[in-house]
């Protein structure tokens, strides 16, 4: 082949490698500009309307003066519930899937069941816990919000309890097992050990996913202009709040939602910056 | 050995008489004509093996000849694994452990396993090896410390790591690591012990080390090692078996498989011929 062939050739690649790198930058740049802008507009318009009394006093009334003491607090308590509910399900579940039944039939129709139910759209979620709790109780309550939750945050840690479990090698398995050890000692001692980073991971990404759920509480938990511990009543939350507030037509109501909208968004942030801390720590070890 | 609870039914054993030929040996281990199938794959045609007590035993062969599958069959670990089985006998004692109603964890205790690569658990370099101890016996924590010391000396490791005991067992080299699995294996005091290829992911003095421990090890247990490596087994064993194609071809004195062996096979594969 003559040389001068053999160099075209390498031209072209080398033009085409710099296509291909320019698009990729220009897609992911794309993407992140949008991102940034989001972010951007959630601090401008956010940080301006924190203050103490957005973490110590109730919703107002239009024209009021308040904060967003009650959807606060009954965010949280919607996700503890639903994470203590959805966390041991959904570990339980991804457990049998990876160590028990990793070649029978009954974990090949959960996984895709589960992969569908983690796509599902929220508000499914929201109309089913409407249909199954909230009609048959006759009203709305916490209850029915932290379920609704709960069915979200349980595919998410099925999904990664099993993929963490699944990348531990079987050696390691194998290693306990010659030890005499009965299967749930090697699950509990062994496996989860080495899964551990991967599994908390997974249950954070599940708590940041709920923190912005909006639609199923809505046909669920509700909202509450007061504060309420009681969780058979109907409860606040931020992103109901924010949803009610930031289509209302009072200016001190928006500015509230915009503020709400930051506080989320900088626990989710942190959620997610906690997750990947623990993540690369597995990597680490 | 103490309170072991899965040392009694042994003991009521009659005494399994020598074989007639060598009147020393006595037998530990005995597979009778083991078949074993992987789905509809026979790995293993009808193999015939003895494993005398305080005796080491090498199986050596090319790669796929069904050296680790026998040895996987020895403590049944291969019952982790649906689609796998064994057909035949394989006696521990005069007692068949392929038998349904035999417990396969109190076999794992009695016969413990070495793997080809390093498998510290997720835990402190204490805990490896206290964690099988515990399984089996409620030793005081002085106790417990003891069986660690020793176990660590056993495995020839206890220098280098008793300043660091809380260190995770995965911060050491892959020696070490391997060192620190089979100190972790004696100390449960399994009677076989079963080594799979143990220095294939090891330089030559971490080898060296773990074939010097080879040697100590065998006053106190029956040992059986597949490699690759046949200078290891012509160094390590007391025994050797050529296995190939899943066939037990020969098996005979060290000495005798390596100087005078008589099968044409087992000649052309330690002389480099074929494997």
């Amino acid at each position: 082949m003559a040389l001068n062939d053999s160099n075209s050739l390498y031209a072209r690649r080398r033009w085409r490698n710099r296509l291909a790198t320019g698009l990729s930058i220009g897609a992911a740049g794309f993407g992140l500009t949008w991102l940034v802008l989001i972010l951007l507009v959630l601090v401008i318009k956010g940080v301006g309307g924190l203050s103490l009394a957005v973490f110590t006093e109730m919703t107002p009334p239009p024209g009021g003066s308040g904060g967003l003491l009650n959807p606060i607090v009954g965010s949280l308590i919607l996700t503890v519930i639903a994470v203590a509910i959805g966390t041991p399900l959904g570990i339980l579940a991804g457990t049998y899937m990876s160590e028990y039944g990793r070649y029978s039939k009954l974990t090949m129709v959960v996984r895709f069941i589960n992969d569908i139910l983690l796509s599902a759209p929220s508000i499914v979620v929201g109309l089913f816990v409407y249909e199954i709790m909230v009609a048959q109780m006759g009203h709305f309550s916490a209850w029915a919000g932290a379920v609704a939750l709960a069915i979200i945050v349980i595919p998410v840690v099925v999904r990664t309890t099993e993929d963490m479990l699944l990348l531990i090698p079987n050696t390691l398995r194998e290693a306990s097992s010659a030890l005499g050890v009965p299967q749930w000692l090697v699950i509990r001692y062994v496996a989860y050990r080495a899964a551990r980073a991967g599994m908390i991971t997974g249950i954070l990404l599940a708590i940041a996913r709920i923190t912005g759920e909006t639609a199923p509480l809505l046909f669920t938990a509700l909202n509450n202009q007061f504060f309420s511990w009681n969780l058979n009543a109907p409860m606040s939350s931020l992103p109901v709040v924010i949803f009610q507030f930031a289509l209302s037509p009072y200016s001190d109501w928006q500015q509230l939602a915009w503020t709400g909208a930051f506080i989320i968004t900088v626990a989710v942030l942190g959620l997610s910056i906690l997750a990947r801390v623990l993540s690369s720590k597995k990597v680490a070890q | 050995m103490t309170s072991l609870a899965i040392h009694t039914n042994v003991k009521e054993q009659p005494p399994i008489p020598a074989t007639e030929t060598s009147g020393e040996l006595e037998d530990k281990v005995s597979v009778r004509n083991l078949n074993f199938f992987y789905g509809d794959f026979r790995g293993l045609a009808d193999i015939n093996v003895e494993l005398y007590k305080n005796k080491v035993t090498a199986f050596i062969g090319p790669s796929g000849c069904g050296k680790s599958t026998l040895l996987r069959v020895l403590n049944r670990i291969y019952d982790l694994y649906p689609n796998q089985r064994a057909e035949g006998e394989v006696l521990l004692d005069g007692q068949n452990i392929l038998g349904s109603n035999f417990d396969v964890n109190l076999l794992r205790a009695k016969v413990g396993m070495v793997f080809q690569k390093p498998t510290p658990f997720p835990m402190t370099i204490y805990e490896n090896v206290a964690f099988g101890v515990r399984l089996y016996e409620k030793p005081s924590k002085s106790e417990l410390d003891g069986r660690v010391e020793d176990a660590l000396k056993r495995g020839a490791i206890w220098d280098e790591v008793k300043d660091k005991l809380d260190a995770s067992g995965l911060s050491l080299s892959g020696g070490q690591q391997q060192r620190l699995c089979i100190a972790r294996t004696v100390a449960i005091r399994p009677e076989v012990i079963l080594l799979d290829e143990p220095c294939s992911a090891l330089d030559p003095i971490s080898t060296a080390k773990i074939e010097e421990l080879i040697d100590v090890l065998k006053k106190d247990y029956t040992i059986a090692i597949v490699t690759h490596n046949m200078q290891q087994a012509a160094r390590t064993s007391d025994f050797t078996a050529f296995m190939y194609l899943g066939e037990l071809v020969e098996v005979d004195e060290t000495s005798k498989i390596f100087t005078n062996p008589k099968e044409q096979r087992t000649q052309d594969y330690i002389t480099g011929r074929f494997g």
